[in-house]
């Protein structure tokens, strides 16, 4: 999963960027409105935080022009302007979410997993389920058939990301631009590795190769 | 009884005409009168010399030629009489039948109306002539009550005229009054509308006498709101400023070196916890318009969906949430204020409904009813109290229903209504605000 972060504070942009890496989000970080719409337009992330008071270009105009260039990917606001009119006029402006400061940071990362599933459709969930399997973000697990398995960064990133998007053929080069910020050096043989692991960990026909196109999560055949 | 330009227009109106038609009439009658009664002296003074003229001196001295004067003199009390004395003798003429006419001392004209038969006014002449080297006094009088009687008729008359023309007069006159006044009752239904907020501004073609009236009213509102948009921006500015600190802070609290120590950290927690608190309540007091703008509305088949949109956003997974209200209903409150009201009205129930949340918004009569219910525990009734207290202390409420009410409360008290606390027949808790119509 890879975030933008957009936030011109810059003492709390490093406290979140470093709580959601930790999470095992990719996360891009931008200061300016400017940046922040062209890059937010250009760069295929999976969901976008977003400050309303940015130098530049103000948070709601940059929301509009993305909703305007049809960019549908899912907004959270994150702004101390806290009235209900000026929520729902981040809302019309297309906003997915809606998160005052101050916050705790749980509250947050809660709002963004929330969001991603909902976004991919798993309204209604509190963890991720697909396919026989549980994920655990907080923990970091997987639940596959009452077992707890666990999981390394890598392989969580990889299998929350196949979970989201259970049945589609995703290629590595689109893999490798969600799971890895953009200053991150892509190695698609390093994504074979953690497909590999992850076969060994849940089952062989759990993630299917496709010659010449990429892999596909079925979650068939799982096996403790 | 409030002043009034058009009451007291026609009333100064009225009372001017009936003074100076009264005092035009009575005038009037006073000249004629004194007219006639000159003309009727020329008369009498006349025949009182062609009944002198009448004498005539006869074989047994002087004698009254009876072809010579008026045929009037027979007819019994027929307004025309005279008596002649001289030497001792006495004529009266044969209208006077037994009457005696009153005594009068003066020669000449009496100025006085005497009294004569069968309720006749007299206007008597009493002359000194010599003839015949007699002294002879002739006396004539005339019956003037008929002139009286029509004078009478004529004040009848005149007084009906005089009523039926006061009374047009005054219908014109309100009529007139009313047009001309007819931009003022313009205004002023335009500031009831604003006053109800069904406009929010007054027309600008008003008459060149209101022309500085009308664009006073509206530079003012234009002023209000320009200044209320102004302060909001600051204080938002401020908040922000305030708040990311506070961000800040709250994520610092995170980090490990703190986590080793958990009492410093609940200590900062809540300390950081209650400057938020204070924060977020004063700045949406501050934020409050009140009744600055007469213009402003809210409309609740405009606004409410939106709220609602996003209520389910956050609360839609576990509960349901619905509205009541008429769709063409507007609350005459400014919709800042109405959606800070219900939103925290709303956001705390969903805190503490178990699965259903329901917002009513109605009219009664002039006021309007805003019904919040939810199926969550309610509160006791002794706690009911503590939450409604006015001014109870930010900290002793941080709990439960408390914060979320308080900020509930501060704006119904700026908006003049009043809360109370019901049980809701979901079997929770029922929050019903009272808003005062605003005029």
């Amino acid at each position: 999963m890879r975030l933008l972060l957009v936030e011109d504070n810059v003492a709390l942009a490093d406290e979140l960027c470093a709580g959601l890496q930790q999470l095992g989000y990719a996360v891009d970080w931008l200061a300016d409105g400017r940046d922040a719409a062209y890059q937010g337009a250009v760069e295929p992330y999976d969901l976008i935080i977003l400050d309303l008071g940015l130098p530049g270009l103000s948070g709601l105009e940059v929301l509009a022009q993305w909703r305007a260039a049809a960019i549908s990917t899912p907004v959270l606001i994150l702004t101390a302007r806290s009235t209900w009119s000026e929520r729902i006029d981040g809302l019309k402006a297309g906003a997915d979410d809606y998160l005052t400061k101050p916050f705790h940071q749980e509250e947050l990362y809660l709002r963004v997993q929330a969001l991603l599933r909902r976004s991919h459709g798993f309204a209604n969930q509190n963890h991720l389920q697909a396919a026989g399997l549980g994920l655990d973000e907080a923990r970091q697990i997987v639940h596959s058939q009452g077992q707890e398995i666990e999981l390394t960064g890598a392989e969580f990133r990889l299998l929350r990301y196949f979970m989201l998007h259970q049945g589609q053929i995703l290629s590595k080069s689109h893999l490798a631009e969600h799971l890895y910020d953009g200053e991150t050096e892509r190695d698609s043989n390093v994504l074979e590795v953690h497909v590999n692991h992850l076969r060994r960990k849940l089952g062989r026909t759990v993630i299917e190769t496709h010659r010449g196109q990429g892999y596909r999560f079925t979650g068939a055949g799982v096996q403790p | 009884m409030k002043h009034s330009i058009q009451r007291q227009l026609t009333f100064s109106l009225a009372m001017l005409l009936v003074v100076v038609g009264l005092v035009l009439a009575q005038a009037g009658l006073w000249i004629v009168d004194r007219g006639l009664r000159q003309h009727m002296q020329d008369n009498l003074q006349t025949q009182a010399e062609s009944l002198l003229a009448a004498l005539i001196k006869g074989p047994d001295g002087i004698e009254l030629n009876s072809r010579h004067h008026d045929a009037v003199f027979l007819k019994p009390f027929s307004g025309h009489y005279f008596i002649i004395e001289f030497n001792q003798q006495r004529w009266r003429s044969r209208s006077l039948w037994d009457f005696e006419l009153p005594e009068v001392q003066a020669m000449g004209f009496s100025e006085q109306l005497r009294p004569g038969p069968e309720q006749q006014q007299l206007l008597i002449y009493q002359g000194q002539y010599r003839r015949y080297k007699t002294d002879i006094k002739v006396t004539v009088a005339h019956d003037y009550s008929p002139v009286l009687i029509s004078f009478q008729q004529a004040q009848i008359i005149g007084g009906g005229l005089g009523i039926l023309a006061l009374l047009l007069t005054l219908l014109l006159q309100w009529r007139l009054v009313r047009r001309a006044l007819q931009p003022l009752e313009q205004a002023r239904v335009q500031i009831e509308q604003l006053q109800l907020g069904q406009r929010s501004q007054l027309e600008q073609d008003a008459p060149v006498e209101l022309q500085p009236l009308v664009q006073q009213v509206n530079r003012l509102l234009l002023h209000t709101e320009d200044t209320l948009q102004r302060s909001r921006k600051g204080l938002g500015n401020l908040g922000h400023a305030l708040k990311t600190p506070l961000a800040v802070l709250m994520s610092l609290l995170r980090r490990e070196e703190l986590q080793k120590q958990p009492e410093l950290l609940a200590l900062i927690q809540e300390q950081l916890q209650q400057i938020e608190q204070r924060i977020q309540r004063e700045l949406t007091r501050a934020r409050l318009s009140g009744d600055a703008l007469p213009g402003a509305f809210f409309e609740c088949g405009q606004e409410l969906p939106g709220l609602f949109q996003l209520m389910n956003r956050v609360h839609g997974d576990v509960l349901t949430l619905s509205w009541q209200a008429a769709a063409n209903l507007r609350l005459p409150y400014e919709r800042d204020d109405i959606l800070e009201m219900l939103g925290n009205l709303l956001d705390n129930a969903c805190k503490w409904a178990d699965s259903r949340v329901e917002l009513g918004i109605e009219q009664v009569g002039t006021d309007y009813c805003v019904r919040v219910d939810d199926d969550g525990p309610g509160i006791e009734e002794s706690q009911r109290q503590q939450v409604q207290k006015r001014g109870s202390r930010l900290d002793e409420q941080s709990a439960g229903h408390g914060l979320g009410l308080g900020i509930v409360r501060d704006i119904v008290e700026t908006l003049g209504g009043t809360l109370q606390l019901l049980d809701s027949p979901l079997g929770g808790l029922r929050v019903e605000i009272q808003l005062p119509a605003r005029l």
